[in-house]
């Protein structure tokens, strides 16, 4: 919804760029963050010292900066670190590949709008005004109490988000590129269609759909995360940041750490992601707004 | 219809082509009807360059689209090399575009401003299966070369070469699966006045040398009479007269095209009067009755406010579709 | 005039429609209603009473119909649990989700709003920075978040207010601030955003060099301006209350329609689902038709394409 988007043009890293062509040093910053999640996503599982399934009793509720617990223990001795190292890897994942899902759904029903106009168009749009008038998170639970909750149907859920975002914007830079240019030069040619679309249409745009998902990613972390918080996301054993937090929760007095990591992770990733976002959208494309 | 005494088909038959646009209506009234191209035809034969002129609106980029088959025809026939187009969008009228090409007006726009122009002027090969990697490489080349460009040209980018270079480019793309048929489109329109005349040059060399025909659009009068055989003058989507070049600029019959010559700079001009062309220009949603052009015209009669005149012959290949000139009998000379 | 809300009214009726159109495929799709709505090992003879009373043997068009049927009647289902009807479990927590929803929205519209107007009025401010601080936090810090921060430091650090529950108006406050303040954040940058905007147009620098002092230009012609974006995202905070409401419910235990929801879905009690995604497609209509009726009054614009049926 371009009423929502609105709210993203003066960005975060107004507040923190010092001189006008260098880099802010809060996007510095959130790029090193995100490079960090990335590695450990990649790479920490196979490292964690403990499965992220290992109970042990002996050691509940221990407190962290312990030499054998580097983040302390939850509830069931098992430990936070290597759980949250898992965690970031599967909730990373997840938004990850729902973003992809959402822009490929999105962009593909934007150029098909766009190609065939017409009724096709019309349908289109509908769908999109339906989808932008909804609360996600009503959709989202509307659609788990229906056909409750594998991790692949959650996936796919979260791959709607935003989607009608993509179509709009697909849409809209496919018919300008139609109405004059290169792409009705491409296709006075005797190109077909899909070599239009895939050659031309689709690399013109991709920095302003690039963009679009840098600023959807977050809001799809943090989706997720609410709902695992929930319980309605994903599922034990496997765990998510939102899952910790949620189990963490009936520890806040006495162990506070067990939900402020994974809170802590989820905050900063959003953030970075935000900033790195604004900076290349304020780079790339100023007119996306 | 084919020019007396002429043994060749034409190239190009367009005959009683009409088309019409809706534009969009206010906030509760229906869209309008807006009649672009009205009863248009002509010809055009191989090898031999077709001028349309008219001031904008009177319908020639549309007639221009209409003769390549980009759009259908609300009504008449458009006949290449003897056959009807195929529909716009099928795998034929896909075929055939190797052998008919459009060169654009606005040549930035017309090129991918992400890709090196060589791959540009390459993907006409790509898009026709026309010979294979080496061959197409070395195709770019010799197109290059016949543009007048050179390979420090080949791997830049749209927006790094000038206008004239652009063109170019854009005139060696459509040259690359050797069309039978280029129209132009107000090619020279956008560039500079000193580059104009290089590319008008270029395109009488190519089609010197490739024996292409050519309809060249432009209300340019200046350009059309230096580069084509004979010429086409449209108004509010007819066609008003037609004649070889010369004849159009040194005896034209019909008022809107003395008007038109009159105005337009030329040495042998200086010395007759201006003759104005009195009122607005035209909207093309709001045509007048009968003669399209008796609002405007200094010799208007009742007639021809009331009925439309149809092309008549006046001359040798000379039509005027005007109820003030006298149809030509082979006795005597035009009026 | 007429027209303008006859059409207005057409899309509510649409959407609504799209909604229970919606419902019903999903219900549908997801398998035997019959052995979704009646437990898994319930008799025979139950199942089949209940198919022919469901009319689940009909022709899918006629299911159709009569699902509409049965919604305009309200009969909405039973919950699953207890077996009372689901209009009267929700509209029971009604009371209990505006309590907090409304004191927030208030909360929100009373910080965003002169927030994000006076942050555009004093660009690059240290007040502006503060204000695009504060609105970064807004939608990085997901509300579970932020609710058990809070609690961490006033309930259990300071001990000043109960962790969860719903029986003294203390209960109340943690909640409505956190649902407040991160609605106080988008609004506060939507309206810096939309303010900023309308400051850079050439017609405020025309009526500021006509001589008009700087606060009579901001009130009569800025603020104005930037009221009909403002007002589009207020509807769709309203619209969106309960969406919000749902996970700061959950965490603060409090017993309102949100929290409702999750138990739902938990339980996957479909009526009750069905009934809370009514309610919402309801407001969400409702508050869209407000917004379209403001910017009706306030819009000239707008006033004029009616009277004037365009050119």
């Amino acid at each position: 919804m371009s009423v929502f988007s609105k709210a993203s043009e003066t960005s975060p890293t107004e507040v923190a760029a010092t001189k006008p062509e260098a880099i802010p040093l809060g996007v510095k910053l959130g790029a090193i963050w995100l490079c960090l999640m990335l590695l450990v996503a990649l790479i920490g599982p196979s490292l964690t010292p403990y499965s992220f399934t290992a109970i042990d009793l002996k050691a509940r509720l221990a407190l962290p900066f312990t030499t054998l617990h580097w983040l302390g223990t939850d509830e069931l001795g098992r430990d936070v670190l290597s759980r949250l190292v898992v965690s970031i890897r599967i909730s990373l994942l997840v938004s990850l590949v729902a973003t992809i899902i959402s822009a490929t759904f999105g962009t593909v029903l934007g150029f098909l709008a766009a190609h065939f106009r017409g009724w096709v168009e019309q349908v289109v749009l509908i769908l999109a005004d339906f989808q932008a008038s909804i609360p996600f998170l009503i959709f989202a639970l509307a659609v788990l109490a229906f056909f409750g909750n594998s991790l692949s149907l959650f996936i796919m859920l979260m791959g709607l988000y935003g989607w009608e975002r993509y179509a709009r914007i697909a849409r809209g830079l496919a018919i300008s590129a139609n109405a004059q240019g290169y792409a009705a030069a491409v296709r006075q040619i005797g190109a077909k269609p899909s070599r239009i679309y895939l050659r031309h249409i689709l690399p013109n745009t991709a920095s302003t759909l690039i963009v679009s998902m840098t600023l959807v990613f977050p809001e799809i972390i943090l989706l997720e995360s609410g709902l695992s918080f929930l319980g309605l996301g994903v599922q034990p054993p496997m765990t998510s940041l939102g899952n910790m937090v949620g189990y963490g929760r009936e520890y806040l007095t006495r162990a506070p750490w067990i939900l402020l990591t994974p809170a802590s992770v989820i905050v900063l990733t959003t953030l970075s992601v935000s900033m790195l976002g604004d900076w290349l959208r304020d780079r790339l494309d100023p007119t996306l707004k | 219809m084919s020019e007396p005494g002429s043994t060749t088909a034409p190239l190009l038959e367009v005959a009683g082509v009409r088309r019409r646009y809706f534009a969009q209506g206010g906030f509760l009234s229906a869209p309008k009807p807006v009649d672009a191209v009205v009863d248009v035809s002509f010809h055009v034969a191989r090898g031999e360059t077709l001028g349309v002129v008219g001031e904008s609106g009177c319908g020639k980029s549309t007639t221009g689209r209409l003769a390549l088959g980009l759009e259908q025809p609300d009504g008449g026939t458009v006949r290449f090399d003897g056959a009807a187009l195929p529909p716009a969008g099928t795998a034929a009228w896909r075929a055939i575009r190797a052998r008919m090409q459009l060169v654009f007006q606005d040549p930035l726009a017309a090129l991918d401003r992400r890709l090196p122009v060589a791959a540009q002027i390459r993907e006409s090969l790509d898009v026709h299966a026309i010979g294979d990697g080496a061959s197409r490489e070395a195709r770019v080349a010799e197109l290059l070369s016949a543009v007048g460009l050179t390979s420090d040209h080949a791997g830049r980018y749209p927006h790094e070469l000038s206008g004239g270079q652009r063109q170019r480019v854009v005139i060696a793309r459509a040259l690359a699966t050797g069309p039978e048929l280029l129209v132009c489109d107000e090619p020279v329109a956008a560039l500079d006045v000193s580059i104009q005349a290089q590319v008008v040059n270029l395109l009488m060399d190519i089609q010197a040398n490739l024996g292409l025909a050519m309809i060249f659009i432009s209300h340019d009068l200046k350009v059309v009479r230096q580069i084509s055989h004979r010429v086409v003058v449209m108004y509010l989507g007819t066609v008003v007269e037609e004649a070889d070049a010369d004849r159009i600029f040194s005896a034209p019959q019909h008022p809107y095209t003395r008007a038109l010559v009159a105005s337009s700079p030329s040495p042998r001009r200086k010395s007759r009067p201006a003759l104005m062309i009195a009122g607005e220009p035209p909207d093309p949603s709001a045509r007048p009755s009968g003669c399209a052009f008796h609002p405007r015209c200094p010799g208007a009669q009742a007639l021809c406010r009331t009925q439309a005149p149809m092309p008549r012959l006046v001359g040798q290949g000379h039509r005027v579709a005007c109820h003030l000139v006298e149809p030509w009998n082979d006795a005597g000379a035009a009026a | 005039m007429i027209s303008f809300l006859l059409s207005r009214l057409g899309r509510a009726a649409l959407t609504i429609f799209l909604v229970m159109t919606f419902s019903f495929i999903v219900l549908r799709l997801s398998g035997d209603p019959a052995l979704i709505i009646m437990s898994p090992d319930a008799p025979p003879e139950a199942i089949a009473a209940f198919r022919k009373s469901w009319g689940l043997d009909d022709p899918i068009w006629r299911q159709y119909l009569n699902y509409f049927g049965a919604v305009l009647e309200g009969e909405l289902g039973r919950s699953m649990r207890d077996g009372r009807p689901a209009i009267q479990i929700v509209s029971e927590r009604i009371p209990a989700t505006l309590l907090l929803t409304l004191p927030a929205l208030l909360l929100k519209v009373s910080i965003g709003i002169p927030a994000g107007v006076y942050a555009a009025l004093h660009r690059n401010s240290r007040i502006d920075r503060m204000v695009m601080s504060f609105a970064v936090f807004g939608f990085t810090v997901p509300s579970f978040v932020l609710a058990l921060v809070l609690v961490l430091v006033f309930s259990v650090w300071l001990g000043w207010l109960p962790t969860s529950g719903a029986d003294t108006w203390r209960h109340a406050i943690l909640p409505v601030v956190t649902l407040g303040i991160g609605g106080a954040a988008v609004l506060a940058r939507f309206t810096r955003s939309a303010m900023l905007e309308i400051l850079g147009q050439p017609y405020i620098r025309t009526a500021s060099a006509k001589g008009l002092k700087w606060s009579a230009v901001v009130r009569g012609h800025a603020l104005p301006n930037a009221a009909i974006p403002t007002v589009t995202v207020l509807g769709f905070m309203v619209g969106s209350l309960l969406a919000g409401a749902v996970v700061v419910e959950s965490v603060f235990a409090w017993p309102g329609v949100g929290r409702l929801l999750v138990v739902a879905v938990s339980n996957r009690d479909l009526a009750i689902v069905q009934v809370i995604l009514l309610l919402v497609a309801g407001t969400m209509v409702a508050a869209n038709f407000m917004v379209d009726l403001a910017y009706g009054i306030f819009d000239p614009r707008i006033k004029q394409a009616q009277r004037g049926g365009g050119k």
